[in-house]
C-alpha cells in the first residue's frame, strides 16, 4: 500500500517524506498516475455535498415614525399633498396593467417521485410541478413579470438541479447553480 | 482575537455537516445530530477553550449511538422519512454528490468514518487518531484504503452505467 500518497494529499509529509516521494515520482509511472487518480478523486469528495437556496433577507425593520418626520415639517407637507395629487391623477387616469407572461417550465425526470421549482418568481417558495402520465417529463405554467428571473428545480424534496437547457447558470455562494433567464413577451 | 461561539459555530457547522453526512448517508440524522451536537458542546463545555475535537467526538459518538439504538429496536425513522425536513431547510444534497455519497456507504465502516473526517475537517492525523480512538499509524493506514477502495466502487458504478 502507498501511504505516502494520502499523507500527500492530506499536508502530512516530513521533508523525508518529500524527498523519497518525488523521487518514487519520478521513478514509478503506475505510482505516479495513481497518484494523479486518487488527487482528483479527492476533489469530488471534498466538494460541496449541499447547497443551499437563498435566504430571504429580512433587513432591518421599517420605522414608521423616521419615515413619517419629514412630512410633517412645513414643506413636507406641501410636498406630500403635490404627491398625493400626482399619485390620485396617476390612479385615474387610464392605462394598461404592466403584463404577465405566462411561462412553461418543463422537465425530464422519470426517475424521481416529486419535482418542485422555486425562484425569484416565486419568492423562493416550492412549487410542485405536475407529472405528464408516464412520460417521464413533469411541467408547469407560471405566470412571470418581464425581466430577469433565476431558478432552480427541487428533486424529491431534497437534490436540486439547475434546468440542464438553459446556459446561463449562477453560483450561488453555496456552491450550487442556479438558472437565469429573461422572461419577454413573445411575439 | 478571542474566538465567540457564534463565529465558532459558523466556522464549524459546514464541516461538521459534511462530516455527519459522509459519514451516515442519512440527511434527515445529519441535521438532527449536528444542531444536537453543538446544543451538547455549549452546555458541557461554555467558557472553556472551543476544541474542534471536542466537537467532532461530540458528533461522532452521537451518529454510533444511533446506530446502535436502530439494530437494538425497530427502526423508528421509517416512519418519520416521508416528511421534508424541519431544520436547515435551505439545504439539499448536491445532484453530483449523490452517487459519491452512495460509494462511501459501501466502505467498511472504520475506514468510512476516518476517511469522512480527513476529508470533512481541517484536523491532522494525530487529532483524528485522539477523536476515533486508533493510533496515528492506524489512521494512516486506514484512510489510504479507504480511498483505495472507493476509486473501485466508483469505477464500477461507472462500468456500470
Amino acid at each position: 500500500m502507498n501511504e505516502i500518497i494520502s499523507m500527500y494529499i492530506d499536508d502530512e509529509m516530513t521533508l523525508d517524506d518529500k524527498i523519497a516521494f518525488i523521487e518514487k515520482i519520478r521513478a514509478d509511472i503506475f505510482f505516479s498516475d495513481e497518484t494523479m487518480g486518487l488527487l482528483q478523486q479527492e476533489k469530488l469528495i471534498r466538494s460541496e455535498v449541499v447547497e443551499r437556496l437563498p435566504v430571504l433577507d429580512t433587513g432591518p425593520r421599517f420605522d414608521w415614525k423616521k419615515f413619517f418626520k419629514p412630512f410633517f415639517q412645513p414643506m413636507g407637507i406641501v410636498a406630500s399633498a403635490l404627491a398625493a395629487l400626482i399619485v390620485l391623477l396617476l390612479i385615474y387616469t387610464p392605462h394598461p396593467a404592466p403584463g404577465l407572461i405566462t411561462e412553461r417550465f418543463v422537465i425530464f425526470k422519470p426517475d424521481v417521485s416529486q419535482v418542485e421549482i422555486t425562484g425569484t418568481f416565486t419568492d423562493w417558495k416550492r412549487i410542485p410541478m405536475n407529472k405528464i402520465d408516464d412520460s417521464g417529463y413533469w411541467e408547469i405554467y407560471l405566470n412571470l413579470t418581464q425581466g430577469e428571473q433565476r431558478f432552480v428545480y427541487i428533486l424529491d424534496n431534497r437534490y436540486s438541479f439547475a434546468d440542464p437547457t438553459m446556459p446561463a447558470r449562477e453560483r450561488d455562494d453555496f456552491g450550487g447553480e442556479n438558472s437565469i433567464f429573461y422572461a419577454a413577451q413573445r411575439i | 482575537m478571542k474566538e465567540t461561539y457564534s463565529s465558532f459555530y459558523r466556522a464549524h457547522k459546514d464541516k461538521l455537516f459534511g462530516y455527519l453526512i459522509r459519514l451516515s448517508g442519512d440527511y434527515q440524522l445529519a441535521c438532527d445530530i449536528m444542531q444536537e451536537s453543538f446544543t451538547r458542546f455549549l452546555e458541557r463545555y461554555a467558557g472553556k477553550p472551543l476544541n474542534p475535537s471536542l466537537l467532532y467526538t461530540i458528533a461522532r459518538n452521537a451518529v454510533l449511538d444511533d446506530v446502535r439504538k436502530r439494530t437494538q429496536r425497530k427502526d423508528y425513522r421509517e416512519l418519520i422519512d416521508d416528511q421534508p425536513p424541519d431544520l436547515e431547510k435551505q439545504m439539499l444534497i448536491r445532484e453530483d454528490y449523490r452517487n459519491v455519497l452512495a460509494a462511501m456507504q459501501q466502505l467498511e465502516k472504520t475506514e468510512r468514518d476516518i476517511l469522512a473526517l480527513t476529508v470533512s475537517s481541517n484536523m491532522t492525523y494525530r487529532e483524528i487518531a485522539a477523536v476515533a480512538g486508533i493510533s496515528e499509524a492506524n489512521v494512516k493506514v486506514k484512510v489510504h484504503r479507504a480511498r483505495i477502495r472507493l476509486k473501485k466502487i466508483l469505477k464500477m458504478e461507472k462500468n456500470d452505467e
